[in-house]
């Protein structure tokens, strides 16, 4: 276990740094200059105050000095601030503020998708080849299929604007409107999201019950009798869901740093939002902050999975 | 059929039923940006000014009319009985940087939560006129040089401190030094602030500046904030900002949410005596899609929907025409977009190229592609013909469409063996064609590169860049601001006064053209085109030694006229823009200044809140 850890930790710090150092140098080769955003492009230009602000956010230093400068200060945790909303921290005003919405979008997705996944793998497996095979198949085509900012731009028009059952944009937060109004601001883009994943998990869900439905244990329990709802519950489902537990970890890592599009369509507040617009506006650290979380995150998330896949299955501890 | 190909076209069928209801329901949603271009995003505020003067424009010049269908005008006076209390949410395209006028740069949607909070010296009224907002009077001397204005009195800022002379003159500095306000501080010559009394305030100019009062109406230098406050805790005032307007701030969710509460002690009434403003709350909402954010309104999640794009007002209009209970206040403003030859690079530097170019656009295809047609007008020059400034004259001048003449100048420049990028006779002109990567844009770019290769004579290269590298390219400050553009996408002009607008664009783009001409110490950045024209920027400085409209009027047209023959750039469409509300919103358009006078209405779709209530 302490060698995985090592190699683990070896490896985070290689990908941080090549994240880091990457995303510098390719926020910073870029034309576009973060003074104009500071001072909108159509403002007079008083080139005293264009330089004071070059100087102040060190714009004049050579890259690498840059790059350096800032390492230094992300290992003490100081991920600077940002260019364009002043006196806002990336870390304390940014990431943690955001952090948690973008987070809930994440879980919830995971959550309806592996609520909608398992019964239509269960489903796919158990009548393989049969009509309700073939129609859960092409339902889980489709929802690959169709990008999730299209269900999100139909489940606005459906339950927003024709039904009036759920608001069509912005976020509420717990701490300000309770958990009922947070909900409704949040189950529209967690189910655009949740679709997608909800394809990827059924697929793997259906054709690891497949295999596991060939397996000896449970053909003597059919011998035996057992009812099929009580052996694909209780003897086929565990052992098909390792995968899924693989990837729902590695999934949700992923959507942490991939609610880009949802989070613009509905206006939230979460990271992807943030990221989107620090783009737009050459705000450099906060760009390189939300990109460091994020790969910290999914890396640590990959790591925790894996030593979890190796509790639950002892072959691969062995391996 | 077998059960599994029925069951493979059930499943197809359904697929392209919902992606046919997503796309049916929201069609403006894949097209954000719909606006025809999209460079300088002006958000100027508070929008135009007139010259300062007492003239009446609208006596003395005839403004063009409005075609069948377009977006029209209308600012008039709203009837019906004014009801205290209630809360609207109003869906913004973007999010405001911050909330300190001399720091925070400020464009449109910042402006709708700006002005709620802070007031300004001076704003424009639907004439296009100026005329004091927060002062009582102000004076200029003979030669433009000196302004006095005398403030209302018993106005205080929403922490109780008291509004005098000495706090504007204390406020002066800060403006000096300010990110946002320090440029506009210096294109408006303001040299020095002093308290005269105390609610006397003399404003210095270091050269004429007739327009200055259309700086006192926009926020860098025109709001009032507390500069007590604002030099010991600059962020902090960003967290808890202090004006003298209408609503004070209540909180702030960046990227979700900024809510603003009825200021109960505000100095201004209506012209009936109520006493202002009538909400009780405001939210604020960045929805940066522009799908979304009509959505939100119809949907009643939001009681407004900002919006710059011709493609939303296009699907509100199908909205409200299918039954949806909205109502749209359009503005056709002056922004007009279009684009730019960088005139100091072959071979946009001869004017047989620009012209032929010019000929060969088709301005209607262009608005097509756009989304705009039948809601944008085609641009002749810098003013909507909604504007007091609109010259006919201008509008017969600008080169229009005329493929044939077109082709015929443009070979003249070809076949010449002198020409200026190089080549030799009768070979094609290259041209290198940028946008910003948006749809519609895209398409326009497209339907420009097929006339102009249609004719033979000009190989296109088209290429897109995000925003700030697009503007980046044409401001050029590496290479000293000749920029690295060739015909480049561009918006022009505003509804602020022309002054403000035009003299940066006309001023010498380099040191070494403002050395030839003569003004080594004028130099502009924001001469995008880097077209000088010794005659054009001595209009523009004499149109700021004036304040008589008619004079100001022919300087501007002389200018335009000029631009008309030189083609330094090119126009699409104005931008219309719109405020969608629910129904019951009232006040909107209508709101007055504290003479009772009408304001300029909802120019760049910025709302005037004080006014605005909601009917039962």
């Amino acid at each position: 276990m302490g060698r995985i850890l090592g190699t683990r930790l070896l490896r985070l710090l290689a990908t941080l740094f090549a994240v880091t150092f990457l995303s510098f140098i390719m926020t910073s080769l870029l034309p576009g200059d973060p003074v104009n955003a500071i001072l909108g492009v159509d403002a007079p230009r008083d080139e005293a105050t264009v330089e004071r602000i070059r100087e102040e956010l060190g714009l004049n230093d050579p890259l690498p000095v840059r790059y350096v400068n800032w390492l230094g200060n992300a290992v003490t945790g100081d991920l600077g601030e940002s260019y364009i909303n002043r006196g806002q921290t990336v870390w304390g005003d940014t990431i943690v503020q955001r952090l948690p919405v973008t987070a809930q979008l994440a879980f919830m997705a995971i959550v309806i998708a592996v609520i909608l996944a398992v019964p239509l793998g269960i489903i796919g497996a158990y009548r393989q080849g049969r009509w309700q095979d073939q129609t859960t198949s092409a339902g889980v085509q489709v929802a690959l299929s169709v990008p999730n900012f299209i269900t999100g731009i139909f489940l606005i028009w459906l339950f927003a604007v024709k039904l009036k059952w759920l608001p069509a944009s912005n976020w509420n937060r717990i701490s300000d409107k309770g958990i009922f109004e947070n909900f409704k601001t949040a189950i529209l883009p967690a189910t655009a999201l949740a679709l997608t994943q909800m394809a990827i998990f059924s697929r793997l869900v259906r054709s690891d019950m497949i295999a596991t439905l060939q397996e000896n244990f449970v053909l003597s329990a059919k011998a035996k009798g057992l009812s099929d709802r009580y052996i694909l519950f209780r003897h086929a489902l565990r052992p098909s869901s390792l995968s899924l537990a693989t990837i729902v970890g590695i999934n949700f890592g992923a959507l942490l740093g991939g609610t880009v599009v949802i989070e613009t369509l509905f206006a939230i507040p979460g990271l992807g939002f943030r990221l989107i617009n620090a783009i737009n506006q050459r705000d450099i650290l906060v760009i390189q902050g939300i990109t460091v979380f994020v790969a910290v995150a999914y890396v640590l998330i990959n790591t925790v999975v894996d030593l979890f896949y190796s509790v639950l299955d002892p072959r691969i501890r062995k391996s | 059929m077998s059960k599994q190909s029925l069951t493979k076209l059930l499943a197809l069928l359904f697929s392209f039923a919902m992606i046919a209801a997503a796309c049916g329901g929201d069609s403006s949603s894949d097209e954000e940006g719909t606006g025809d271009v999209t460079e300088t995003d002006d958000g100027d505020g508070d929008g135009g000014d007139g010259d300062g003067g007492d003239d009446d424009p609208d006596d003395d010049v005839s403004s063009g009319d409005v075609a069948d269908g377009d977006v029209d005008t209308v600012v008039e006076e709203t009837t019906g009985e004014r009801v205290y209390g209630g809360t609207i949410a109003v869906g913004l395209e973007a999010e405001a940087v911050g909330l300190r006028p001399w720091e925070d740069s400020c464009s449109s949607p910042c402006y709708n939560i700006m002005l709620t909070i802070y007031d300004t010296m001076t704003a424009q009224t639907v004439d296009g006129n100026y005329e004091p907002f927060l002062l009582e009077s102000l004076e200029a001397n003979e030669d433009f040089t000196v302004y006095t204005g005398v403030l209302r009195s018993g106005i205080t800022f929403h922490n109780g401190t008291e509004l005098t002379a000495q706090t504007v003159a204390d406020m002066f500095p800060i403006q000096q030094a300010g990110t946002a306000s320090a440029g506009r501080v210096s294109a408006s010559n303001l040299a020095g602030v002093e308290a005269t009394g105390d609610l006397e305030v003399t404003y210095t100019l270091s050269q004429p500046n007739s327009a200055f009062p259309a700086f006192l109406s926009r926020l860098e230098v025109g709001a009032v904030f507390d500069p007590a406050l604002a030099a010991s805790d600059p962020d902090g005032y960003n967290e808890n900002p202090i004006g003298t307007g209408p609503f004070v701030f209540e909180s702030r969710d960046l990227d979700n949410e900024t809510i603003v509460v009825r200021n109960d002690n505000y100095w201004m009434s209506d012209p009936d005596g109520n006493q202002l403003p009538f909400l009780d709350e405001i939210s604020f909402r960045p929805i940066p899609d522009e799908g979304t954010r009509l959505d939100a309104t119809l949907s009643g999640t939001t009681q407004v929907a900002q919006t710059l794009r011709q493609g939303t007002i296009r699907d509100a209009r199908a909205a409200k025409e299918g039954g949806d209970a909205i109502e749209l206040v359009e503005f056709q403003g002056n922004n007009v977009g279009g684009g730019q030859f960088n005139v100091l690079v072959p071979p946009y530097d001869d004017v047989r190229v620009r012209r032929g170019l010019t000929h060969m656009n088709s301005q209607e295809n262009v608005i097509e592609a756009l989304g705009g047609t039948g809601i944008s007008l085609p641009g002749t020059q810098w003013f909507s013909p909604d504007s007091p400034w609109y010259s006919e004259k201008v509008a017969e001048a600008w080169p229009k469409f005329d493929f044939e003449l077109g082709v015929s100048t443009l070979q003249e420049y070809i076949d010449d063996p002198e020409r200026s990028d190089g080549k030799a006779a009768g070979e094609p002109i290259d041209v290198e064609l940028s946008c910003p990567p948006d749809p519609t844009l895209i398409a326009a770019m497209q339907v420009i590169e097929q006339t102009w290769t249609a004719s033979g004579l000009v190989n296109v290269e088209l290429t897109n860049y995000d925003q700030q590298t697009h503007i980046n390219y044409a401001l050029g400050a590496e290479n000293g601001f000749v920029g690295e553009h060739g015909a480049h996408c561009w918006r022009w002009s505003d509804n602020d006064d022309p002054s403000v607008a035009i003299n940066p664009f006309l001023a010498p783009p380099t040191a070494e053209i403002a050395e030839a001409a003569g003004i080594p110490e004028v130099v502009s950045p924001f001469n995008f085109p880097n077209w000088f024209d010794p005659d054009s920027f001595g209009a523009a400085v004499a149109a700021t030694q004036t304040d008589d409209f008619d004079e100001r009027y022919a300087l501007y047209e002389s200018i335009m006229l000029k631009i008309a023959e030189e083609v330094p750039i090119w126009y699409s469409g104005h931008t219309a823009t719109a405020l969608v509300i629910d129904p019951s919103i009232q006040g909107l358009s209508g709101w007055h200044l504290p003479s009772g006078t009408l304001g300029n209405g909802t120019p760049a779709a910025i709302g005037q809140w004080r006014e605005v209530w909601i009917a039962g």
